[in-house]
């Protein structure tokens, strides 16, 4: 019933929805309740069965391989960036070299 | 592949979540982003929780303002000989398009989508009360105009009812409304214009002058007339149509107006707004408003200019002005085929 349910859902979903960043197709995950942009590893989370694709309610992935470190880089690079934006004005030169 | 494109997401991510970081610093005035191409203006995330808040204030039954626009906005369905099966209602006034549809348009399955999770469980319950005849398949989408979910090329219409005006890159934003119509797809929107409210940008630079000695921004900056159909040309749409309705609202007193407002999640959501408001210059600010603008009976008017955007994705079938210079008659000989006007 519920498994019905869901693949009605995913099919009326995949017909329209698409990753708001990418544009890429989403994949639903039973377990997590939740929408999957393969493109990005990011997922967007399902709340009563609304679909919430604003990026920011998504979350990056973080599974066990090299994405891992991947997500820790990303979060440590998100860190030290806003750390220079509150000690020092912005730079749009240095931006744009170190991203 | 993958690094690359999960630092996109981490950076759009940082961008949004810098506004937040700002909001320690009061002091600073400088909001300028040089690192992202586009400037923020209003704080999205805020609009959000404005949006959430007008979904508990909000009459879910009737709104006299939003009604008659999105009965305006509507009335352009009828207007097209063609269905349009496969439809998007973008936030603003979603409650109104949806309770107003009445079967305009042949619309087999509409989604709905608005920044708000509250908006759109407010908008899923309604959907019951409706009669059964006018039941629609319905699919219900949180989501946000600036990065639009939705494929290319699925739809046939894409309304969107006094919404858009919150976004940063409103071009932005209609061009992805483009990308994600059909082929002789219609986008239709409504966006409040640059002469709304201007009693109460009035009222509120004088109160604030005269109480704090200085001004900070109380009501955004709204589009203008003329720049609408420079926005839907340099969002490629074909056959553009503009048009621009202004309403006048009567309110009790002031305060009733800022109560519309909120109910309408249509409060002040700058990125530079000042975030304290005093109470002797909000009341200051209600008195200038009533001594300026009241009528004899008591009443205090407020204006909202409504710009109607029509626009069509290019479609081989759809007529075209010809090429510059291609005219095989001249003007002259029509006049004198035909006669001069008297």
């Amino acid at each position: 019933m519920v498994r019905g349910r869901a693949a009605v859902l995913l099919k009326q979903f995949n017909e329209i929805l698409v990753c708001p960043l990418s544009k890429q197709p989403l994949r639903l995950c039973e377990e997590s309740n939740a929408l999957i942009s393969d493109a990005l590893g990011v997922s967007y989370p399902i709340v009563d069965g609304i679909p919430c694709l604003v990026p920011t309610d998504g979350k990056l992935i973080e599974t066990p391989n090299e994405d891992d470190g991947d997500a820790d880089a990303a979060a440590a690079s998100y860190s030290k960036n806003t750390d220079d934006h509150e000690r020092a004005p912005v730079n749009p030169g240095k931006e744009t070299l170190e991203t | 592949m993958k690094p690359s494109s999960s630092s996109l997401f981490t950076q759009t991510i940082k961008s949004l979540s810098r506004i937040h970081s700002r909001s320690t610093r009061l002091f600073s005035t400088d909001t300028i982003d040089h690192s992202t191409t586009n400037p923020r203006i209003f704080d999205r995330s805020l609009k959000r929780r404005h949006r959430d808040r007008a979904a508990w204030l909000m009459n879910p039954h009737s709104d006299p303002l939003l009604d008659s626009v999105a009965e305006n906005l509507l009335d352009r369905l009828q207007d097209c000989k063609r269905a349009f099966p496969k439809a998007l209602s973008l936030g603003g006034a979603l409650m109104p398009v949806r309770r107003l549809l009445g079967g305009r348009g042949s619309i087999e399955t509409l989604t709905m989508m608005d920044s708000s999770l509250e908006m759109i469980k407010l908008c899923r319950a309604s959907e019951l009360e409706l009669p059964d005849h006018e039941k629609i398949k319905t699919l219900y989408v949180v989501g946000d105009e600036e990065y639009l979910p939705v494929k290319e090329e699925t739809l046939d219409l894409v309304i969107s009812c006094l919404g858009m005006h919150w976004t940063n890159d409103l071009p932005g934003a209609m061009i992805q409304c483009r990308m994600a119509l059909k082929p002789d797809g219609l986008f239709l929107a409504a966006i409040l214009g640059g002469e709304t409210l201007r009693e109460m940008r009035i009222a509120c630079t004088v109160a604030e002058m005269e109480r704090e000695g200085g001004i900070s921004p109380r009501v955004s900056p709204l589009a203008q007339v003329r720049d609408a159909g420079n926005l839907l040309t340099r969002a490629g749409f074909a056959l553009p149509g503009v048009d621009v309705d202004e309403y006048c609202v009567r309110y009790g007193s002031a305060m009733e107006v800022v109560e519309h407002l909120r109910a309408m999640g249509e409060t002040n959501a700058l990125v530079q707004r000042s975030r304290l408001l005093r109470r002797d210059t909000a009341l200051a600010t209600a008195a200038v408003y009533q001594s300026m603008f009241g009528e004899e009976d008591g009443t205090v008017p407020a204006t909202y200019q409504v710009i109607f955007m029509t626009g069509w994705k290019e479609h081989s079938s759809q007529q075209k002005a010809k090429r510059r210079g291609s005219a095989t008659v001249s003007f002259d000989d029509i006049q004198r085929h035909f006669g001069t006007p008297s």
